[in-house]
């Protein structure tokens, strides 16, 4: 039976859902649960990962260092993984932190366009002996051709995989195959992707991954992620097993683990907003919701428009500060042409 | 037992008592690019031991872009009257001593990680810095030799059913991948080299090498056998990528550098030379013997989760043209060449 790896960042990238709100308490229960349902690896941090808790981006309740020893209390068999940003995270004050915690799978992250950033710490984490993943973020916003050449830079790197990030919830089925079928084809370490269902396609698009070869997948407890949410973790492992893959996971528990998180941990139920429609249309960080939405209510501009705006500047995951630009400049112009 | 002890004793092995070989490289002066790299270290501690243990009086300059490198890594070589340092960025060569005879060209990095992030500077380095050396190279007055070390790369993929792949046999490389800049940018260099061979009659000599391990390779590379064994002396599991069925052979450090040498007094203007292992060894062997000789428990990590029997590949030379031309051979076989290695980086390298 073929197996997929399933990694869970339901308490990483659950944190942009609740402004990076997460208490320890809360962490500590999830963990706890993901054990007990044998969750391969589960992901834990501020929305945007290790070292990235900042005014730009949204300040974290805890800092790092809480909330990752909040959920390694809790780990035996299931692995302690965190997102990594180069220029939120930096070896010597977040990385070495975090091993000296004993974070044990490291992915590491840039736009998918930019794997260049990302040598020094695969680097150093793959010469630490920890696992290390490449993750090409926003990855509707190269060709197949330019990922796999950028997938290609990771892997010389030293990265054990590399994950596609359907950062925006802005692809389709057909294109998700395509992208990962390349790079299974170019590289010779283990491909994923993870999903966002800005628009419906969260266990859709993973299918298709999985299809194209991929063999990692992420997904969270109920879909509890950035935007509209992830791939909504229980449907994903139900669908797989039906399918014929084995995850290792104990469903039972996970639908158990997932009920816990509905209870104590989402405060807000993620949905497919208008918003999360347009930001997944205009091809913009799902990340980015909260900020547009808060900004536009502040300058009196439509939302939508500012998700537009900032759709033609092919803004990244880092460039918030770009959102208050664009929404005074739409303020402007109303102002001007009323 | 100090560095310079250590790798002497490998020399000493390597050579064998047939350093007269080389006697037309005695009172003369040798200049190798890339001087402060893998292949540059082993040149000079080889003509350090040639110099001290069998009086050749040979005066060795080394160019390189990091000089300082040397201090770091082989501090015991910048000591030396014999070994002086050129300060040099390879491209930017415009003169070369008139009392250089001969010369290693060996700048070049076949670090994948900086072909996949600067491939042009890749490019630029061999084609540009291989231009330079040899113009500058044909004012020389008493230029005996010039050695072009290119790579084995230059084949493109050897065929699954050519088990040793010799100096003609070329499958033909995808230049329009970066993946290929490095072995097209050394394509390109030879072929720099055969029009300075036909225009300006330079005697110029190729080596395409394949893998090597030992002492002065650090073990961040990213090839198998250097993550093999770092991850083993950390105490880690060893992790393939792939289901370790890739066949690759490796020639220790000293018998390189003999080799190395060896063409350069030796070799034919014109000729090209494999220089590496002819034996082959699948990853998953390799890493077996290296779990073996550490003595880590930790079970070997394959991965089993694709089929990758599309993937495999073989990187093999045939060196029977170097082996019968100049009576070369390997004095270390792949067991002595991890053991060697392993000791080396237990005694004199950390890997905190």
């Amino acid at each position: 039976m073929p197996k997929i790896l399933i990694s869970d960042p339901t308490l990483r990238d659950g944190n942009h859902a609740v402004k990076h709100q997460l208490t320890a308490k809360q962490i500590a229960a999830y963990a706890s649960a993901a054990e007990a349902a044998h969750i391969p690896i589960i992901e834990v941090g501020h929305g945007n990962g290790l070292g990235a808790s900042s005014l730009q981006v949204g300040e974290s309740l805890h800092d790092d260092a809480t909330l990752l020893e909040a959920a390694r209390k809790h780990l035996v068999k299931t692995k302690l993984g965190v997102h990594v940003m180069p220029g939120f995270a930096t070896i010597s004050k977040d990385i070495k932190l975090a091993m000296d915690i004993g974070v044990d799978v490291f992915r590491v992250g840039s736009h998918c366009t930019e794997a260049d950033i990302t040598q020094r710490h695969i680097g150093f984490i793959r010469n630490k002996g920890k696992e290390v993943y490449g993750a090409l973020m926003m990855s509707h916003m190269a060709s197949k051709e330019v990922l796999a050449e950028e997938a290609y830079k990771m892997q010389s790197y030293g990265a054990d995989g590399v994950m596609l990030y359907d950062s925006a919830g802005a692809l389709l089925p057909d294109d998700v195959e395509e992208k990962v079928r390349e790079l299974v084809a170019r590289l010779n370490i283990e491909v994923g992707f993870h999903a966002h269902n800005n628009l419906g396609m969260g266990i859709a698009n993973s299918i298709a991954a999985v299809k194209a070869g991929a063999t990692i997948l992420d997904g969270t407890a109920c879909g509890f992620g950035a935007g509209a949410g992830n791939t909504q973790l229980e449907v994903l492992v139900a669908v797989l097993e039906k399918m014929g893959y084995s995850t290792g996971i104990d469903f039972y528990k996970l639908l158990d683990a997932c009920d816990l998180a509905d209870r104590e941990i989402l405060s807000v139920i993620p949905r497919i907003s208008s918003i999360s429609i347009v930001s997944a249309l205009a091809g913009v960080f799902s990340g980015f919701s909260k900020h547009v939405e808060r900004i536009s209510k502040e300058y009196d501009v439509d939302p939508r428009e500012v998700f537009f705006e900032l759709g033609l500047r092919k803004v990244v995951a880092g460039q918030e500060d770009l959102i208050l630009e664009v929404a005074a400049a739409l303020a402007g112009k109303e102002k001007r042409c009323a | 037992m100090s560095m310079m002890n250590f790798v002497r004793e490998d020399l000493r092995t390597a050579v064998a008592g047939g350093a007269t070989a080389v006697d037309v490289l005695r009172e003369s002066c040798i200049l190798v690019t890339g001087g402060t790299g893998f292949v540059g270290k082993w040149l000079a501690e080889l003509v350090a031991f040639l110099n001290d243990e069998h009086g050749f009086n040979i005066r060795l300059l080394l160019l390189s872009r990091n000089p300082h490198t040397l201090d770091i890594h082989a501090p015991h070589l910048l000591c030396r009257k014999d070994i002086s340092l050129v300060a040099k960025d390879v491209r930017s060569v415009m003169d070369i001593p008139e009392d250089v005879e001969w010369i290693i060209h060996a700048a070049g990095t076949p670090d994948n990680r900086i072909h996949a992030s600067d491939p042009l500077r890749v490019m630029q380095v061999i084609a540009h810095g291989t231009g330079a050396v040899l113009e500058a190279a044909s004012r020389l007055p008493r230029l005996q030799r010039v050695l072009n070390i290119s790579s084995g790369l230059v084949y493109g993929p050897q065929p699954l059913s050519v088990s040793n792949v010799a100096e003609t046999v070329f499958s033909g490389i995808n230049c329009a991948s970066v993946q290929t800049i490095y072995a097209e940018a050394n394509r390109f260099g030879e072929s720099i080299c055969a029009a300075y061979r036909n225009l300006q009659r330079l005697p110029i000599v190729t080596a395409r090498p394949f893998a090597f391990i030992g002492p002065y390779q650090h073990l961040d590379r990213p090839w198998a056998i250097n993550n093999f064994i770092r991850d083993s002396l950390m105490g880690g599991p060893i992790r393939i990528l792939g289901d370790g069925g890739k066949v690759r052979s490796y020639m220790y450090a000293a018998d390189m550098a003999w080799w190395m040498l060896s063409i350069l007094a030796r070799g034919r203007s014109g000729t090209i030379y494999n220089v590496g292992s002819p034996s082959g060894i699948t990853l998953k062997t390799l890493a077996e013997k290296i779990l073996r000789i550490t003595g880590d428990s930790q079970p070997i990590q394959v991965n089993l989760s694709h089929d990758f029997s599309a993937k495999r590949s073989i990187f093999v030379p045939d060196v029977s043209l170097a082996e019968k031309a100049f009576g070369l051979g390997l004095t270390m076989d792949i067991d002595t060449a991890i053991r060697r290695t392993i000791h080396w980086h237990r005694e004199f390298t950390t890997l905190k």
